[in-house]
């Protein structure tokens, strides 16, 4: 039993990739740009979670030194990993508000959101 | 002390978002503070220039936290020089484009120098910072303001070039993340001096990995050969001057990057093997692909993709002359494809698709452009006596004295590729009649200022390149230096 709840602590690293891959599956294969936006947005989230993950120790506490919790440096999640995930999901949230107003500006110019269709400009 | 290399950040910034402000009080303001930022910027980045070939590597501790621990901003000869580049190019953009729809209104112009101090500030900031995921928040600061700028004119299919560079980039921005995890799990810290110390305990398989995914994170940005989909689409419908920016700012920060991560941050030997094989690729493709266009931007994209092929070969070269054929390289393909840019949009100025073909018997209609934009494609070519023809022979004998003579041959015959796609434009600016309908726009006064300037210092390089190799040198010695940049950032006591 405690062999299998060995493996559980593996899970995370492997619900990241497998979100970072639907991200990718979705934003390279989708014809509707509104989808390939979103492929990208979940790619974004799958890495944040690697992120996490990393940083991530059971049992662990904040790493703050409050008085009584002075020798629990150990037992501390590592802050690093979380303070770049905050920094990534706001530059995430930047770049998918600039993706949906070109989305927006596609629409209004082309009067489609599909790809295959909006195609002026190539090689 | 003059000053420190945080104000480069912190005062662009500051800038962009009070343009706005000061823009309602008084309209003019909008186009004059940006000029003066950058040629404050300029002042202080020069003396800083000139303040370390006394004292050495300026290493700046952002709020007291020392490294490894916290963020620091290095101003070394290498980085130094070539943030004095981005910012002298920066600065004559704005001179440039410093009329920019001034007969419209101001809303446009408003947002259009905001984005050009966001993208001059990006770019400054990932030549300076001394943190991986410092340099990831600066590439995203370039990625925004980019897609802002590309997709600037609405009446264009600006959007659908914008969204090509936003797809890329953000993928591109992911793998970056996810390279910065693994070397973050591995060595536990971000600062680029500590991670060069402890690379040895990184196993080599994870070392392989995060650097291709370093790679194809910022080969995006710095347009190598399979990743470079979005840069011609980009040229073509941004602004102009734009164009220049990107070309001679953007993708010299992202070459920067890569150029760290391989000299300093790994240890991997066949790294420089690499660049020296996706440089020719990038080099190749791109000069024969530039042969076939027919949009006179398009072209000048394709050129600026070969060029950058050409600096990452005379990077992997490896050696101090390469390294230093490299830099010189980025010095006047920046100066040189500025010029084209510039003069090359008042040649197809207002033409709906910027063929080629609009260009003919502009030299009767266009003197003094077309004689500058003459003067850059022969620099681009590398015909003496122009400042081109040195950075061309500088990698020619630093690939002689490493024994790549292929590599000769190779660069020898796609420069002749180069040569026939820029004549033939001259050829047809000079020895073509010109269609009756079409109208020639005379250049407004500031941008005949900034081309003019540019040629001469084209020129200039050309008689007397000793004015600036001697530059050019002690940034090669300094990238070369490994060592003493780690000693320089981890023994810091101030």
């Amino acid at each position: 039993m405690e062999k299998y709840l060995e493996i559980l602590n593996y899970t995370i690293y492997g619900a990241a990739i497998l979100l970072l891959l639907i991200g990718l599956y979705g934003a390279l294969t989708k014809k509707s740009l509104i989808k390939i936006v979103l492929g990208l947005s979940i790619m974004d989230s799958g890495v944040h979670l690697l992120m996490i993950s990393i940083g991530y120790l059971k049992n662990g506490t904040a790493p703050i030194f409050s008085p009584g919790h002075e020798n629990e440096l150990a037992k501390m999640v590592d802050p690093v990993p979380q303070a770049l995930v905050l920094t990534a999901i706001v530059i995430g949230f930047g770049v998918t508000a600039v993706a949906l107003a070109l989305v927006i500006r596609l629409y209004k110019h082309h009067n489609t959101l599909r790809i295959d269709e909006i195609k002026n400009l190539k090689w | 002390m003059v000053g420190t290399p945080v104000l480069f950040i912190v005062i662009p910034l500051l800038a962009a978002f009070i343009i706005p402000l000061t823009g309602m009080v008084w309209k003019n303001s909008v186009r004059i503070i940006p000029g003066l930022v950058l040629s404050y910027m300029l002042a202080l980045s020069v003396s800083l220039m000139w303040h370390i070939t006394e004292t050495g590597t300026v290493v700046e501790v952002i709020a007291g936290w020392k490294p490894p621990i916290g963020i620091n901003l290095v101003f070394s000869p290498f980085s130094g020089f070539l943030a004095t580049l981005m910012i002298f190019l920066g600065l004559l953009v704005w001179a440039y484009s410093y009329k920019f729809k001034r007969n419209v209104d101001s809303e446009p112009a408003l947002k259009y120098f905001i984005l050009l101090m966001l993208l001059v500030t990006g770019s400054v900031g990932i030549v300076l910072t001394g943190d991986i995921f410092n340099m990831f928040v600066f590439i995203e600061i370039v990625g925004i303001s980019g897609y802002g700028l590309t997709s600037f004119y609405t009446r264009r299919d600006s959007a659908e070039a914008a969204f090509k560079y936003l797809f890329m980039g953000s993928i591109a921005s992911t793998f970056l993340l996810l390279a910065i995890m693994i070397i973050y799990s591995q060595l536990g810290t971000l600062n680029i001096a500590e991670i060069a110390d402890k690379m040895p305990m990184m196993s080599n398989k994870l070392k392989v990995i995060s650097l291709i995914f370093f790679i194809l994170a910022i080969g995006i940005e710095a347009e190598i050969f399979p990743l470079n989909g979005w840069a011609p689409d980009v040229y073509t419908q941004a602004p102009g001057p734009i164009g220049a920016a990107f070309a001679g700012i953007v993708v010299k920060s992202a070459i920067y990057a890569s150029v760290r991560l391989v000299y300093t941050m790994f240890d991997l030997s066949g790294a420089l093997d690499l660049f020296i094989v996706i440089g020719l690729i990038t080099f190749i493709v791109a000069e024969t692909t530039a042969l076939r266009q027919e949009r006179l931007k398009r072209m000048l994209a394709y050129s600026s993709i070969g060029q950058m092929g050409l600096v990452m070969v005379a990077f992997g070269i490896g050696t101090k002359e390469g390294i230093f054929a490299a830099l010189f390289l980025i010095f006047n393909h920046a100066i040189i494809k500025s010029l084209l840019f510039f003069s090359g949009s008042y040649l197809v100025y207002n033409k709906k698709n910027k063929f080629i073909k609009h260009v003919n018997g502009m030299g009767k209609y266009l003197p003094i452009t077309s004689i500058l934009f003459t003067i850059g494609a022969f620099a681009i070519i590398g015909l003496p006596p122009f400042a081109g023809f040195w950075s061309k022979l500088a990698i020619l004998t630093a690939a002689a004295d490493s024994k790549m003579l292929m590599l000769i041959a190779i660069i020898l015959t796609v420069s002749i590729l180069e040569a026939v796609y820029y004549l033939r434009v001259i050829n047809r600016i000079y020895f073509f009649p010109k269609k009756k309908s079409t109208e020639a726009k005379k250049p407004t006064l500031n941008a005949l200022i900034v081309m003019i300037s540019l040629g001469i210092i084209i020129m200039v390089i050309g008689f007397y390149p000793d004015l600036i190799t001697g530059i050019i040198d002690r940034a090669a010695t300094d990238l070369m230096d490994k060592t003493g940049y780690i000693k320089d950032i981890l023994t810091i006591n101030n």
